[in-house]
Order: C-alpha cells, then structure tokens, then sequence
C-alpha cells in the first residue's frame, strides 16, 4: 500500500480534519494554497467554513476523488443535498470560498430548483416569505411581469 | 458564465430572506411575541425595534439552530449574544452564490420569484441573471449592448417579438387572411416583397398579395430556425431561416421582418423572403408563398 501525504484542515471553529492530499487537492483554494505554501504547509486553515460543513464538504471531495467514474456518482449526489436550507446554503458559501465547482454547481442548481415550478403563493410558503408589498408596489409588479404569460 | 457581479449587497437578501423567514416563523410561533405594528414589518410577529430587526432575530436564531441548537423559550439573552456571530455569518454570503444559482431558471420562475417579496425582487430583477437568461434562450449576440431599460425590459420585448414572429407562420399554416390582416400595420409604407421576387406596397396591396397566396397553394408548414432579433424603441427586426415541410419542393427560405411598437403591441411592417442559398447554388425559384 503506497503512503500518500495527508493534509490537515482547520475549520472556523478549530476542528480538525485529515485528509488525503488527493481530496484536498479537489478545492482548488487548497490547492493553491499548498502550491504557494512551501514545503510545511501540511496543516490548511479554512476560517470561512465551519467543521460541520467542513467535514460535509470532505465527503463530497472523498466521493469525487477517490470514485469519479462509479455509477452511483449521481445518486451519491442527489442525496447529498438532501438536506434542510440552512445546510444547503452554508454548502454553496463553503464551496465558493473552497472553489470546488461541482459542489457549488450542485448547491446552487439545487436551491434553483426549490424555486421551478411553483407558483408565486407556493414560494412563498416554501420559503417563508412574506409579502411585503404596497399596493402600488403590487401595480408596479404587475406591469413588470405581465409580458409573463406563466406568471 | 460570468460570475462576477456588480450589484452590491443584494445577494445578501436572498440568502438572508430565505433562512430568516423559514426560521422566523418557526421560532416566533414558539414564543409567541406580540406583533409590531409596522406597516413595513406588518407580517413579522417580532418584538423587534425596526425593519431590520425581525431578521437579525431570525438570524440569532438561526446562529442557534447551526451551531448546534439550544433550549426552547427564554433563551433571548444568549441569542443577543450570538447576534454577531449569526449576523456576520449571513452578511458574508456572496451575491456571485445568488447569481449562480438564479442562472439555473426559467424565466416564468425568475418573474415569480420576484413577485414574492422585496427582496427577492431586488435579487430576481438583477441586470445580470436577465443577460445571462437572453444569452441563453436567445443569443450570445448583443452582448456589448446595453439595453436602455434593463435586460429584463429586453428580455421581454424579445420573448414578445419573438412570439409574434411565429404567429406570422402559424398564421400562414392556418391560411387566416383576417389573422393576417391583423397583423399587418395599416399604413401605406408597408412592404412585402414574397420569395418569388414579387413586390408590394402598402396595406391594401400586401394583403392582396396574401389573399392570393393564402388562397392558392395548399396548407404549408414552416419549420423556423436561427431566429435573430434586436428591439429598439419602437422598432425591431427579426430574421429566420424557414423551410417548408414540403415533401419534393423544399424551398428553404432567409426571411426578414420587420415590427413596429403601437399601443403595447407589435405589428408588422415589412417583409423580405429570398431563396437561400445551398450547398453554394441557389436554389429553384420559389413559390409565392413565403
């Protein structure tokens, strides 16, 4: 079994996590990163991203690296953004401070997603929103989008 | 795509919209506190001092929930406390993360999204997510223009113009000289010069000339591709390349129309239809028809 370098990486709240340098190297961040660092840079802080998302991203990284061509890539990533908004959105942060574009491609596509198909009242509702606009605000609105024949 | 942005602290609404109002309502129907009466804030049950203020609430409470969750009620004085943290977390998120993920919608969803509340307005209105959308479902030309009214405005005008230019076709299919008549400006400069090379001015003399046409051949159908526009104020232009579904005499055709805006609506004004060229010969002289 060849030894392969592992590196540590430092989340915002002082976690720790090793990881093999193959999927560290799979935030581009990290990879600059070491390139830049010199010969010691075996411990990488990540002060933008905290250790539970941190460790979340890791397994995202993990799964690409050490599988990317295996059949249930695509499942592994449908699950993966199962998860509740709060989590998804501190994903999409973290892999654009990380620079892993597949990750921020899946976070964002899945918060569009939330969004397809619903109509206005059921965004609202999804989401929370309230409606906050004045009647003339509503007006407005209305001219603004009334080009839309879905809406 | 370009992910860079220039709109300054919009993304920061959307992402904070959405936790704060998801978590708001839960956590403000936990403790029950009484509604302020604000007409900006009406439908926020905070005790909270301003605007900003339900959602810096929701904020702690969110700070709460991510860092591992706390008790129920009573828990106030520790939230103001991770305020901060919350806060500061929710500012850092990116609009390049909120133009990102908007670039991935239709435009019926943008337009929806944008009747929801302010904020979401303010992030689905963005100038670039519509410049995107009209690369996208349009053209990557026109991309140093900037449109007087916004991308959005110009998105529009050309989903708008660009329906207008099929009913052209539906209209021929239908073989609807009332439809056509219509459409059609009712103005003497008004030209139509058909694929046949015959040429006819004004309104009485083109819709002669689509009588006669609509009459004469039989039903065709056209598929249209490489549809093209570009809207000024009061004008555009839209051309196409049509081929007849027309099993032995296919006839492919470059078509140009030109559309004039009155009260809200387009009309046509002109029309050129010449043979195309193909595999560099040109091809039979066409019928009329086209």
């Amino acid at each position: 079994m060849t030894s392969s370098k592992t590196i540590v990486l430092r989340s915002s709240d002082g976690a720790t996590f090793e990881v093999d340098e193959a999927v560290a190297l799979h935030s581009l961040m990290i990879k600059h990163r070491i390139e830049t660092g010199g010969a010691d840079s075996t411990t990488i802080d990540v002060p933008e991203v905290t250790g539970n998302t941190l460790s979340k991203v890791i397994e995202y990284c993990k799964k690409h690296v050490e599988a990317p061509n295996s059949d249930d890539l695509k499942s592994f990533d449908t699950d993966f953004v199962k998860v509740d908004q709060a989590v998804l959105c501190h994903l999409a942060k973290a892999s654009y401070y990380m620079n892993i574009k597949g990750l921020l491609d899946l976070s964002s596509k899945t918060i569009a997603d939330m969004f397809k198909g619903k109509t206005v009242e059921q965004i609202r509702e999804t989401f929370h929103i309230k409606n906050d606009f004045t009647p003339e605000e509503e007006e407005e609105l209305r001219k603004e989008n009334s080009w839309n024949l879905f809406v | 795509m370009d992910i860079t942005s220039n709109f300054s602290g919009t993304g920061d609404y959307f992402i904070l919209a959405l936790i704060a109002t998801l978590v708001c309502s839960l956590f403000f129907r936990l403790l029950k506190l009484p509604q302020l009466d604000k007409p900006r804030a009406r439908n926020c049950n905070c005790n909270c001092d301003c605007v900003g203020g339900c959602e810096s609430m929701a904020v702690t409470a969110a700070a709460r929930v991510m860092n591992g969750g706390g008790g129920g009620g009573g828990v106030v004085e520790r939230e103001r406390h991770q305020q901060v943290i919350g806060a500061s977390m929710m500012e850092q998120l990116v609009p390049e993360i909120t133009t990102h993920a908007l670039s991935y919608l239709d435009y019926p969803s943008l337009c929806r999204l944008s009747m929801t509340n302010s904020s979401m307005r303010k992030a689905a209105n963005d100038d670039n997510a519509w410049k995107a959308l009209y690369h996208k479902d349009f053209t990557m030309e026109q991309d140093s223009i900037t449109p007087a009214n916004g991308w959005k405005a110009y998105y529009a005008a050309t989903r708008a113009l660009v329906n207008i230019n099929q009913q052209f076709f539906d209209i021929i299919r239908e073989r609807s000289l009332p439809d056509m008549g219509r459409l059609w400006l009712n103005a003497d400069y008004v030209k139509c010069i058909h694929a046949s090379g015959e040429f006819f001015t004004g309104y009485s003399g083109v819709l002669g000339s689509w009588q006669l046409a609509l009459n004469w051949e039989p039903a065709v159908n056209f598929q249209v591709r490489d549809v093209r526009s570009r809207v000024l104020p009061g004008v555009a232009w839209v051309t196409m390349k049509a081929y007849a579904e027309v099993e032995h005499n296919p006839h492919p055709v470059n078509v140009t129309n030109v559309f004039e805006l009155h009260n809200g609506q387009w009309f046509m004004v002109h029309h050129h239809s010449s043979a195309m060229n193909v595999d560099g010969e040109v091809a039979h002289q066409p019928p009329m028809l086209g």
